[in-house]
């Protein structure tokens, strides 16, 4: 695969079009890749294997800094850089949990990789948990993705009949335990904390930060958290070598990530695709455009927690840097199209209610002001609100913003305060009017 | 009813982890697998595995959104409204099957068949809309798909398999080449399959 | 004040003025310590940071955003302004939101006045609410337990009152249920609130959303007179703040001494009032005239008391007088009854219902008490509770115990009833009532049989050790396993336990000595400390925990027949004419007749004062009370007791007078009068002046603090004492007088732990009248096998 790189892109530009190699998606169409051997027959576990034999585990993580690979959780933090973190010495023993909650709206890619591929999370997961010293991994699988949990149930189980997990994998002397936890219906989960706290049996509340978890994590021991997909690239960075993967991306966003295409285009899916790859690559030529040759009204590049960006930002390339550029966040890589027919005060609604269920409650600026959000945006909705109500809300979101318990309040205030900015006489239609621009409105949720 | 195998399996769980706590969530899905929801024993069998306190058992139960605290339909439908389902049609669904099975979200129809209930983002969003019957995914659901659903279910066949209908088709451009087609797509893992 | 080291502080400015505070600080202790308010909810400083309500906000230098003052640390040179505008605006910003869905029912609420969230508005909220949409309602108040009630649209989610629930008593009872906008507190039916502790969530409640039944709508918090003082229901002595209406004890909130109580408060303190604000207490001294109890005047009652005791006293000799004390009275009172009766009419006829502990041996000075802290569990790795139940019995002991829990102790609890900590506890062992001194044994047993002695004490004493080893030889836990219903296997594994400990201490209760089998349980419980190294710094220790709120104290103050204030002896000469001297009388070298002798008959006139014995007596011995030639009671109850009286004098309740107890830790506190005392009822004190004086002693105190300066004077344990000296805080004995403060106020010292220096060399300080400075032998192991 190495061989096709240097057609792909050159100095930070993604070239508009030629090959779109797969890395960590390559061999999801082959049939029965979630059972272990066919996994294996495809050069499954190889990367494990060449690197309990041949790379120390310092090595490895050094390796993966190198390769400049960046969260793809979300934050899109340098994945060495935070395994760095961790204390070399500390008196508990250190874990590691691979976070498959994946709950942002607009993003499926952990659930493909788990319901197609789990062998793959499965070996990244060792990896991971060799470069970082850990022998107790955890796989937390949100609760609600019960097919997905019962694929990586059994491909660890399989994992572990094959001494690939377990006590001195592939005599290596290397020890790993592999949990897998499930989840039971709350977005907070996701947040690493709270996903500690779920994982310890209760409430999904936030922890307080500092101590980080890379400090004091679970069980009070040193803590690795990675999302499913961050692993599932591990055996890749292996397999090609650092250098070979920084070849992919852009000077600071390197390698491919799986893009959750969804919303109004023709062929919505999942696109592994190099970072910074054209946002028009990917909707229009691998999503096939807008559906039904609408016009496009905005997009929302990383998931729902993401502000909007415009039409004119459709070449924008998929990296963080750019996206950041242009006003928003790529985020969990959830890109969501919304056509010219939207309410944009409907579906940034439909986005509140979301974060107001999903408050953990904990904060007082997000379980109330979530709350307070919700009900302004459904008088403007319904046609009754007020030309100030605007400015309030507002208000309220910078209440919110920078000054809440952890991240989702933040997350919470996107769609709301960029719609406005962007979208600002659609919503004063609504209160001139007495209702919607472009159509019935959104129903009563 | 929480048989003695059942307390067994999860003592099992809780060993699997540093604290016995941490079985939680597991015990509690399997507490409401084995009576339908989290009955009075259920919750008293797995403060006994965990060793937790029966408050805090009732505490965790009310953070999460899958636990039922009464008894539920045989089928739990939960479709899923969260922005790219609402995008492509997820309320005229959940309104049809509203009017279908007269109850509305939240409800359970009067014979006990059916619990109609609403849901946070399925991971589904490329399928949209999306729901799921108990914790099964039907996907890509139209108001016509959703009558076929109900006939399926009314016909007692089951709908494990036909979720997953996973497009990751890089094939469209004048792209590499490296992905097979869609339909092998389908059939790498699971095949969806139509209704 | 004693500084701290200097590497210890750090330096910071608050809105400009300096500040240093002990490293791990928060911004917000840092602040308060210049006197600067910075609003909190979440926060208790009791419990572990939250940072969840978001009010303490603060403006740090260098951080992009706005910190919680609650959660954040201070750093050398830190920055902090609490008047930025963008602080103002953080923290109105919380305010407002957390008002959308707050009632404003202030007016109804008992809460108005005392909230926080009210004060906070006013004083950093704004000026009125953009909230017009409609706020989420719940049903009105629900009960919670029997006594507290929830307003649920009250409740601002701060957590507080669950994480009390959940991490300080660790019991059943408030937790917060579902989440967002829909979080509530909430009680599951099959796990009720019936902890002990449950009041204190209404104490800690920032806003109405818990309220007790008993305070609903009774009174406006600035109706309340609040007088700072001791609780004086249990031996425990936590402190308190009296909440008085007029003429009525309303509740009683904590007022924190963190060395007694940690903040905290047990519900029988803070809510057992009933009997201080009875209907039925008496009001006017009671003459038996025609066989019936009949209203007399202060006057007449007290010289009729003064001149029957007279009389009987030098018909038949002082012998055939006798009082029987109070373990409910405060130290002041404690002590002029037995001067009343040893100094004003010659006998040492004077005791009262206690635990029994084998007389002190000859020369030794410090009696049976607990040689640690309540503080000090809290450094201990095991716990021991034998026979004991402070869950009911000390509450806020059981409460420390937890937190040593939390901080790693291991507890074991062995007692014939299930105990609410044997949920927590490492070993749980049940045996038959009435056998715990057995069991003292047999730990015993194990220790010297298996060579598990340890320290320095043991190390030196090899013929003593020898001797404790062959007087327990037959008691091993296998016989005893057959006598007291007891596991031998895990009896045996506790001694092990034990004398491994790193720090371990031993608790019994005080009643359990008079148990059949108990005679020797505080002696046995002593030599397993110190023959296990368990003794003599804080963490480790043995001792009694008392019944009363002044057990302790009624026997310091002298309420035995065989010893004087200060437990020395009446057969030691020096101690009588020290004493003596000062109270201007001879005192008889003879020991009096004990609380049993007296009921039994021993005596003709006998006077009662704030005890019950008919409470205590089989139905076969209360004959014998009708047998008195004179009776007198005193008390603030016509008692089972009172009843057979010839005469009754009207006693006043602890809230209605100034004085002292000294808790089950050897703690001397200040109780102060928070109300007026009941009209036709007095202090026991003042009952007593007036019947001495009656006598025709010459009795002149004025107020309990010369009682209390005369204890200081003549009493070695309370060296120094007095009122001014005992502060707020109080201290452990034996005190002794410290250094006076800059203010020219004095001080004692007290001493947390007991070490065997001082019992081996007594604790006098010299030149205060009356001490023996006597070295003392080998305490208990030589004294337990003299029974
Ligand atoms: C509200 C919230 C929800 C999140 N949900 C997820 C999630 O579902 N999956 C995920 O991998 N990361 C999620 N994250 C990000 C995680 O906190 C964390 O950054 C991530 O798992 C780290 O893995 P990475 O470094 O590999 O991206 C969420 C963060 C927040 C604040
Ligand atoms: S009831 Fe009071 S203390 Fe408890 S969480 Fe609510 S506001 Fe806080
Ligand atoms: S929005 Fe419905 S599955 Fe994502």
């Amino acid at each position: 695969m190495a061989d096709t790189l240097d057609t792909v892109i050159t100095e930070g530009k993604a070239l508009p079009l030629g090959p779109y190699p797969r890395i960590v998606t390559k061999d999801f169409e082959v049939p029965g890749i979630d059972r272990i051997e066919v996994y294996r027959q495809h050069g499954g576990y190889a990367a494990l294997a060449k690197a309990l034999r041949d790379i120390p585990p310092d090595t490895l993580a050094e390796e993966v800094k190198k390769s400049g690979l960046r969260g793809r959780g979300g934050a899109g933090f340098a994945t060495g850089v935070k395994w760095g973190f961790l204390p070399k010495t500390a008196p508990k023993p250190r874990y590691l949990a691979v976070n498959c909650d994946e709950s942002e709206p607009g993003t499926f890619k952990d659930r493909m990789i788990m319901e197609v591929s789990p062998h793959l999370l499965v070996e990244g997961t060792i990896l991971a948990a060799y470069a970082t010293h850990v022998h107790h991994a955890f796989i937390y699988v949100r609760g609600e993705l019960a097919f997905a949990g019962r694929q990586v149930e059994r491909a660890v189980r399989e994992a572990y009949d094959a001494g690939l997990i377990g006590k001195d994998i592939l005599g290596s002397g290397f020890d790993l335990d592999v949990t897998v936890a499930r989840g039971a219906g709350a977005y907070i989960c996701g947040e690493e904390s709270a996903l500690m706290e779920s994982l310890e049996g209760k409430r999904g509340y936030p922890r307080l930060k500092p101590p980080f978890p890379a400090v004091v994590g679970l069980y009070g021991g040193p803590t690795v958290i990675n999302n499913a997909e961050t692993v599932s690239t591990l055996p890749a960075i292996v397999t090609l070598g650092a250098d070979a993967y920084t070849a992919y991306g852009t000077e600071k966003s390197k390698g491919t990530r799986i893009f959750c295409l969804s919303g109004h285009v023709e062929r919505p899916g999942n696109y592994e695709l190099p970072l910074g790859t054209p946002m028009r690559v990917l909707i229009e030529d691998f999503g096939g455009g807008v559906r039904g040759g609408k016009r496009l009204k905005a997009i929302i590049p990383g998931g729902s927690s993401t502000p909007f960006l415009l039409p004119e930002h459709l070449d924008t390339p998929l990296d963080f840097e750019s996206v950041a550029a242009a006003g928003s966040m790529l985020g969990s890589g959830g890109v969501i199209v919304l056509d010219e027919d939207t309410c944009i005060v409907a579906a940034v609604l439909r986005m509140s209610e979301f974060y107001r269920d999903e408050s953990c409650g904990k904060c007082t600026p997000c379980r109330e002001g979530t709350f307070w959000l919700v009900q302004l945006l459904e008088r403007l909705e319904h046609g009754e609100g007020k030309a100030s109500d605007l400015d309030l809300l507002n208000d309220i979101c910078d209440n919110i913003a920078g000054k809440v318990f952890c991240p989702l309040g933040d997350a919470a205030t996107s769609s709301i305060v960029s719609s406005i900015k962007l979208f600002r006489d659609e919503y004063l239609h609504h209160v001139r009017a007495h209702g919607c621009l472009v159509g019935p409105g959104a129903r009563k949720h | 009813m929480i048989s003695d195998d059942v307390k067994a399996s999860m003592r099992a769980i809780c060993a699997e982890y540093p604290t016995a706590q941490s079985g939680m969530l597991r015990c509690l899905h399997l507490a409401q697998e084995t009576e339908g929801y989290i009955t009075p024993a259920g919750m008293r069998a797995v403060a006994a595995a965990t060793g937790a306190r029966l408050d805090e058992v009732e505490s965790v139960i009310t953070f999460y959104t899958m636990f039922h605290r009464e008894p539920v339909g045989a089928h739990v439908i939960k479709v899923c409204t969260s922005i790219s389902c609402y995008l492509r049609g997820c309320d005229d669904v959940l309104a049809h099957l509203e009017a279908r099975l007269g109850v509305r979200r939240g409800e359970t129809t009067p014979d006990g068949k059916y619990t109609l209930k609403t849901i946070e983002c399925l991971a589904a969003c490329g399928m949209a809309p999306a729901l799921q019957v108990n914790d099964e995914f039907v996907e890509n659901v139209t108001t016509a798909s959703a009558d076929a659903l109900l006939a399926r279910l009314e016909r007692g066949e089951g709908v494990a398999g036909l979720g997953g209908n996973w497009n990751l088709d890089n094939t469209h451009t004048t792209g590499n080449g490296a992905g097979a087609s869609s339909d092998a797509a389908r059939a790498g893992a699971r095949g969806g399959k139509a209704l | 004040m004693a500084e701290q080291p200097r590497e210890d502080l750090v330096n910071l400015t608050i809105d400009g003025r300096p500040v240093s505070v002990p490293k791990g600080s928060l911004i917000w202790a840092a602040a308060r310590k210049l006197g600067i308010e910075i609003p909190i909810y979440c926060y208790h400083p009791k419990m572990e940071p939250l940072g969840a309500c978001r009010m303490c906000f603060v403006a740090v230098e260098k951080m992009p955003k706005l910190a919680t003052a609650c959660t954040t640390v201070v750093t050398e040179g830190m920055v902090v302004r609490t008047d930025t505008p963008a602080v103002k605006k953080g923290r109105q910003g919380t305010l407002e939101f957390l008002l959308i869905n707050h009632p404003l029912d202030c007016p109804v609420c008992d809460k108005g006045g005392e909230c926080d969230l009210q004060d906070f508005t006013l004083r950093h909220g704004p000026g009125g609410s953009r909230f017009d949409v409609s706020k989420r309602h719940f049903a009105k108040p629900i009960p919670v337990s029997e006594q507290i009630l929830l307003d649920r649209e009250r409740c601002i989610a701060c957590q507080r009152c669950a994480r009390f629930c959940q991490s300080v008593a660790m019991e059943d009872g408030l937790a917060m249920q579902e989440r967002g906008f829909r979080t509530e507190v909430g009680v599951d039916p099959a796990a009720p609130f019936d902890s002990i502790f449950s009041g204190n969530v209404v104490e800690m409640c920032p806003v109405g959303a818990l309220t007790a039944k008993s305070y609903r709508f009774v009174s406006r918090p600035w109706e309340l007179k609040k007088t700072g003082s001791v609780c004086g229901l249990c031996s425990v002595g936590c402190n308190v703040r009296v909440d008085v209406r007029v003429d009525k004890v309303l509740r009683q909130y904590s007022r924190p001494n963190d060395d007694v109580d940690d903040g905290w408060l047990c519900d029988r303190g803070r809510w057992e009032l009933d009997a201080i604000n009875s209907q039925e207490r008496l009001r006017t001294p009671l003459i038996r005239k025609d066989g019936l109890l009949q209203p007399a005047s202060w006057d007449e009652a007290m010289r009729l008391v003064a001149g029957r005791l007279r009389e009987i006293a030098e018909r038949d000799g002082p012998g055939a007088v006798g009082g029987i004390g109070s373990t409910h009275t405060t130290n002041e009172e404690a002590y002029l009854f037995q001067k009343l009766l040893r100094a004003g009419l010659g006998t040492n006829n004077v005791d009262h219902h206690h635990g029994r502990f084998p007389a002190a041996a000859p020369g030794a000075v410090l009696p049976w008490a607990w040689t640690d802290s309540i503080a000090g569990l809290e450094r201990a790795s095991d716990i021991l509770i034998l026979g004991a139940d402070p869950y009911h019995r000390q509450p806020i002991v059981d409460l420390r115990i937890r937190k040593a829990i939390r901080a790693g102790a291991r507890v074991h609890i062995v007692t014939p009833e299930p105990n609410r900590l044997d949920r927590l506890a490492a070993t749980v062992l049940r045996y038959t009532p009435g056998h715990t001194g057995e069991i003292a044994r047999a730990l015993l047993n194990v220790v010297t049989a298996e060579g598990l002695t340890r320290g320095e004490f043991a190390a030196q004493r090899a013929a003593t050790v020898e001797a404790r080893r062959a007087s327990v030889a037959n008691d091993t836990p296998e016989q005893v396993a057959e006598t007291a219903g007891i596991e031998s296997a895990a009896l045996r594994a506790l001694a092990r336990d034990l004398a491994g400990a790193e720090a371990a201490v031993i608790l019994y209760d005080e009643m359990a000595t008079r148990e059949p089998s108990g005679a020797t349980l505080a002696a046995d419980l002593l030599d397993l400390a110190l023959l296990t190294g368990n003794f003599g710094r804080p963490g480790a220790g043995v001792g009694p925990l008392m019944e009363d709120n002044n057990s302790l104290g009624a026997r310091d103050m002298g309420l035995l027949p065989d010893t004087l204030p200060g437990y020395r002896l009446v057969a030691d000469q020096d101690a009588r004419a020290a004493l003596g001297a000062v109270w201007g009388a001879t005192l008889v070298g003879e020991p009096g007749q004990t609380y049993e002798e007296m009921l039994g008959g021993g005596v003709k006139a006998l006077y009662v004062l704030g005890a019950d014995p008919a409470r205590h007596l089989a139905d076969a011995q209360l004959t014998h009370l009708n047998g008195f030639e004179f009776l007198v009671v005193q008390d603030m109850f016509l008692t089972e007791t009172a009843r057979r009286a010839d005469v009754v004098l009207p006693a006043v309740a602890y809230t209605e007078k100034d004085g002292s107890f000294t808790n089950t830790e050897r703690r001397v506190q200040r109780v102060r009068q928070a109300m007026q005392p009941l009209p036709g009822a007095k202090a026991d004190w003042e009952i007593l002046v007036g019947v001495a004086r009656a006598l025709g002693l010459s009795w002149r105190y004025l107020t309990p603090a010369e009682i209390l300066s005369e204890i200081g004077r003549t009493v070695p344990l309370y060296a120094g004492a007095s009122r001014r000296a005992l502060g707020e805080l109080g201290a452990c004995w034996p005190l002794s007088p410290g250094a006076r403060t800059p203010e020219g106020r004095p001080t004692v010292s007290g001493s947390p732990f007991l070490t065997w220096e001082m019992f081996e060399r007594g604790v006098a300080p010299s030149g205060v009248s009356g001490a023996t400075g006597a070295a003392g032998p080998e305490l208990a192991v030589a004294r337990g096998r003299e029974e």
